[in-house]
């Protein structure tokens, strides 16, 4: 590993200074005389051509800005498109199921569709890919992935259908200045971000102590994020038993009720991430609970008004326990392209450790690689503070996946989404809950069944 | 505008000379040859139109879910329909949407039409204005109403608040969420309610007018008991219009509100777009296709029959 | 009707009557001026600006890069060239189709034809994707522009044979009548008597059906591929994921809107004219 990271580090540095000296073309070159020796050999497709699906993120501009670079590198054609998640999804679902997908690689949210991805056969398991030496590229380096993103990756059976790309951790955005202005300190329990929340709440001056996803659907993470500080996810990874009715759901539905009634902008019932971000960015709400992959616009002075103001704190502990709600996005080969060694190549540069130590620079979000965050390039940028990158690494310690790895996410989604947002609306959080429960059973059995 | 009644007119003066009868003094029957006119359109309807109706009715009694089998499961839908009180809150609020996307657009139309029937300076040019919205793409408009409607940072909270108004939260909040979206509804679509009563209105006779003007009717007579009834055929035909088209609705409450806060805003077209391509149960949907389709049914029979019923009052 | 409104003297009266006309006025046209400017007023500002409380009305200064990259980032001319494509060609057999329909229903007084019409006229559209979708995956015409015009048919047809039922229905039947006993075909008194006393109705049947069928955009957004999508699914693809974008959107939006727009300020006249010809007044 030392060594890969040496390498890496060589690397850039040779980069970096062909780039100043010469401009960019030097970068592919020494790739390929790098792994001169190897059986390894990047051209072996040069001419073909391979369709890309993305999900329309930072991170998907990214892919797609230096695309030339792998044409460059391996001769293959790429024509990719970014689409927004909700259709992207669906796209995805009708396109894999109709047996005649439009693309060779695709990306998937793997907090929705892990699980549905290997029921329909949507993606090849990448492991006899990667354990060919003339397949993989000998400095691709498989153990360098979290541990999160790869147990996302991972089937219950071993199989890895997708490599993780992307991890979103959910944390707390707030506003040191607001802060400052009140004395209030970071709160060091979730009980805390009440009491910062009430002192923080001005309505008169269009100010409120905390913002957070109202919508249905949108609003699950919320809730799940209370709840893994009861150190409970929704459904048992292991019994399958649904945690979603139990004192300890009651009491996370509860937190949720009150911050979002009490302390949050009027309307946020009806808030999708968007709203909340407008709102923060604006100044208008002192804490805002989402996932660190919506930064970057925060940092970015024609967008933001809290540019330089913004704190990243990590999810504080629970009664019972201290977890992060962690999300990944992947990878994967359709299983009916006719390209699967380009597309293989494709997943093998998009998910190498310069394209992840971009993302993590640029503020695109969590890679899934390890290596970024060891290289002192990485967490070095003009536009992030310190706690940025601290609190990405201190929630990669402590993350737990945000949604149930279930079949029917999407219905899990929405008959508790429903629940919770009844609860904004005057709602009983019990009765709520015990009815979504009751309703969502037999959905998840029937799923189960076949 | 002065071209509008040509086509009543002319073929009646140039049809006038010659009547129609065979030799023997019978009127013809040609009304059999005619049908040939409509095979084009009926084998193109046949294929996109009505063998998704009938294939929608098979796939209602299935149990169908994408990616998975098809099982023949007889009413089973149905009667989980019936059950299902999302899809019973469901028809309310389509019901609610309905009602107020007909009668504002049609009250509002109408009493635009008589405005701008009305001589004034830069007529032509604010009728182009105020017809613009129909032609908006919903989408793309409604993502920006969306943004409007932002309860803390809208612009029209803010023009609200110019006026002394207090904040209100739209469509997020489950109360106003509906009569927000009808009044998106509204600015989309009274002018076609407008333009209709408007073509009305320029074939109105003047000799009423005349008539009562000299024995002393105010206006708000004339209007009463001239203008309306002649206007109401026209008013009738927005109505069938707007009812069609609102019962229809979807662009604008997808994009807005997706059917919330919750379920505030989920019509019957949402829930159906849900069970179809969320959940992707396709038998489920077909059923809901099928009882809207039943609705629609009802409807249009009760519109032809009200349609013919204006055509003898007119 | 002008002449009986009100004579011209300045009496308090009157000058009462014409403010409260030209608020009447103001009052109708600002919803629209209002909802337009303020998107042309988002295309041409940043980010910043668009989010800003109180409001920011007037860009200053004005910035081009919204529009630079809505055609940037999408392949616009593609998906205008698509929708042109879809629409154009579901308007055109619509017309082709559907005026000789709207011409043999009235004539033949079917009934059951002109209900069966407006039936599908009122069918809401997304009830056709689910069974048109599972045609299309049988046949592959998923992500086809063949299968966006067809299933824009849906919306076309229904309008132009309904509107133009109203406009054959309301031309006398005795000259053509007269033509037959003179040995015409019933297609010769149709081209040559009927269709041309029906073109205003033509022109709003096409015109609305276009408006329509341009509009529509789920559609598209189920069946529409990367290259075959129409324009209004890609504005709504000018959502980004993690990044409020309103600039960008209100660029795409208005562009989108732009050609009917202009469709419609230019033919406007003719579609006033067409509606009060009495195509719809018994239809």
């Amino acid at each position: 590993m030392a060594k890969l990271i040496g390498d890496l580090s060589r690397r850039d540095l040779l980069k970096s200074t062909a780039l100043v000296a010469a401009g960019a073309v030097a970068a592919p070159a020494i790739v390929s005389r790098a792994n001169a020796q190897s059986k390894f050999d990047w051209k072996r497709y040069k001419g073909e051509k391979i369709d890309v699906m993305l999900v329309k993120t930072p991170r998907g501009d990214l892919l797609q800005q230096h695309e030339k670079e792998f044409t460059e590198l391996t001769g293959i054609e790429v024509s990719s498109e970014q689409i927004p998640e909700q259709q992207q999804r669906q796209k995805a679902m009708i396109e894999f199921t109709s047996g005649r997908p439009t693309f060779d690689v695709c990306m998937l949210a793997l907090h929705v569709q892990k699980r549905l991805s290997y029921k329909g056969k949507w993606t090849d398991d990448l492991r006899p890919l990667i354990n060919n030496p003339e397949m993989t590229n000998p400095d691709f380096d498989v153990a360098d992935f979290g541990e999160a993103g790869m147990n996302f990756a991972t089937q219950a059976d071993g199989v890895i259908n997708t490599l993780p790309h992307f991890v979103d951790f959910w944390m707390l955005y707030y506003n040191k200045e607001l802060f400052a202005a009140k004395g209030v300190e970071y709160p060091k329990s979730m009980d805390e971000i009440i009491t910062a929340a009430s002192k923080l709440n001005d309505p008169s001056k269009g100010v409120y102590g905390f913002v957070s996803r109202g919508l249905k659907n949108a609003n699950i993470p919320v809730w799940t994020s209370w709840l893994l500080g009861q150190g409970l996810e929704t459904i048992d990874p292991k019994t399958g038993k649904l945690n979603t009715d139990g004192p300890e759901a009651v009491w996370a539905g509860e937190f949720y009720r009150k911050l979002n009634k009490e302390f949050a902008p009027p309307g946020t019932i009806g808030f999708n991430w968007n709203e909340c971000q407008t709102s923060f960015m604006q100044g208008r709400a002192a804490m805002w609970l989402d996932g660190i992959g919506f930064a970057t616009p925060l940092e970015d002075p024609t967008k933001s008004k809290v540019v330089g103001k913004v704190g990243y704190g990590i999810t504080p502990p629970g009664p019972k326990a201290h977890h992060s709600a962690i999300f990944a996005d992947g990878l994967g080969i359709a299983q009916m392209s006719k390209k699967k060694g380009p597309a293989w190549y494709y997943i093998q540069w998009a998910t190498n450790k310069e394209n992840q130590l971009r993302m993590l620079k640029a503020g695109a979000g969590a890679p899934a690689r390890q290596s970024p965050f060891k290289n002192p390039e990485g967490t070095q940028s003009k536009t992030f503070a310190k706690d940025y990158f601290d609190c990405m690494a201190g929630s990669g310690k402590i993350g737990r996946p945000g949604l149930p790895q279930i079949i029917p996410v999407t219905e899990f989604r929405d008959i508790f989404g429903v629940a919770l947002t009844n609860t904004l609306s005057g709602a009983d959080v019990a009765a709520e809950l015990k009815k979504a429960t009751e309703t969502f059973k037999p959905v998840l059995e029937k799923s189960e069944q076949g | 505008m002065s071209q509008t009644t040509a086509p009543a007119a002319v073929p009646r003066d140039l049809a006038a000379p010659r009547a129609a009868t065979t030799p023997s003094g019978k009127p013809h029957d040609f009304s059999r040859k005619y049908w040939v006119f409509a095979v084009p359109a009926a084998v193109v309807i046949g294929a996109v139109i009505v063998f998704p109706w009938l294939f929608t009715v098979f796939m209602s009694v299935q149990d169908w879910k994408v990616g998975g089998g098809i099982d023949y499961v007889g009413m089973e839908n149905f009667r989980q329909l019936m059950a299902d009180t999302r899809f019973q809150e469901a028809m309310w609020h389509t019901l609610y949407f309905t009602v107020l996307g007909v009668a504002l657009p049609v009250v509002l139309g109408t009493a635009a039409a008589l405005v701008f029937h009305r001589e004034f300076p830069f007529r032509g040019f604010l009728r182009t204005v105020f017809v613009m919205p129909m032609m908006a793409t919903p989408v793309a408009v409604s993502l920006v109403w969306k943004m409007m409607f932002h309860p803390q940072l809208g612009v029209l909270n803010y023009l609200l608040s110019l006026v002394g108004i207090g904040p209100s939260e739209w469509v997020f909040n489950p109360n106003t969420v509906i009569p927000t979206l009808v009044l998106v509804e509204v600015w989309h679509w009274t002018p076609l309610v407008m333009l209709i009563v408007l073509g009305g209105l320029a074939g109105l006779p003047k000799e009423p007018y005349e008539s009562a003007v000299i024995d002393g009717a105010n206006g708000w007579h004339m209007f009463r008991y001239i203008t309306l009834p002649l206007l109401w055929p026209f008013i009738m035909i927005a109505l069938i219009i707007r009812t069609i088209d609102a019962l229809k609705a979807f662009d604008i409450i997808f994009v807005i509100s997706e059917g919330g806060p919750g379920t505030a805003s989920e019509t019957m077209n949402i829930f159906l777009y849900l069970q179809a391509f969320q959940f992707y149960k396709i038998g489920y949907a077909s059923a809901v296709v099928v009882i809207f389709f039943g609705i629609v049914v009802a409807l249009s029979l009760l519109l032809l029959y009200t349609r013919q019923k204006s055509k003898w009052n007119a | 009707m002008s002449a009986i409104v009100g004579s011209n003297r300045l009496t308090p009266r009157n000058i009462l009557a014409k403010a409260g006309f030209a608020l009447s006025v103001f009052v109708l046209v600002s919803p629209a001026v209002l909802v337009f400017l303020w998107m042309l007023s988002l295309s041409f500002k940043n980010e910043v600006d668009n989010t800003a409380w109180p409001p920011v009305f007037i860009p200053s200064p004005p910035t081009l890069a919204n529009y630079v990259d809505v055609f940037a980032r999408n392949n616009f001319l593609l998906y205008l060239w698509n929708s042109i494509l879809v629409t154009g060609g579901a308007v055109l057999i619509g017309l082709l189709v559907g005026v000789p329909a709207g011409y043999g229903i009235a004539r033949s007084k079917s009934a059951k034809f002109a209900i069966l019409i407006l039936i599908a006229r009122m069918t809401p559209a997304l009830s056709y994707l689910i069974p048109l979708f599972m045609a299309f995956q049988w046949l592959g015409l998923v992500g086809t522009i063949p299968a966006l015009m067809i299933t824009h048919l849906v919306i076309t047809i229904p309008i132009i044979v309904w509107i133009m039922i109203g406009y054959f229905e309301n031309i006398p039947t005795e000259l053509e009548d007269a033509a037959l006993v003179d040995g015409c075909s019933t297609w010769q008194s149709f081209r040559y008597i009927a269709f041309p006393l029906a073109k205003p109705g033509l022109v709003v049947g096409g015109i609305l059906a276009f408006i329509f069928s341009w509009n529509n955009f789920i559609f598209s957004v189920v069946l529409g591929g990367k290259q075959t999508r129409t324009l209004p699914a890609a504005v709504y693809n000018v959502l980004t994921f993690e990044q409020i974008s309103w600039g960008p959107l209100a660029a795409a939006a208005l562009l989108v809107t732009l050609p009917v727009l202009l469709l419609t300020v230019m033919a406007q006249r003719q579609i006033v004219a067409g509606l009060s010809a009495g195509g719809l007044k018994d239809g």
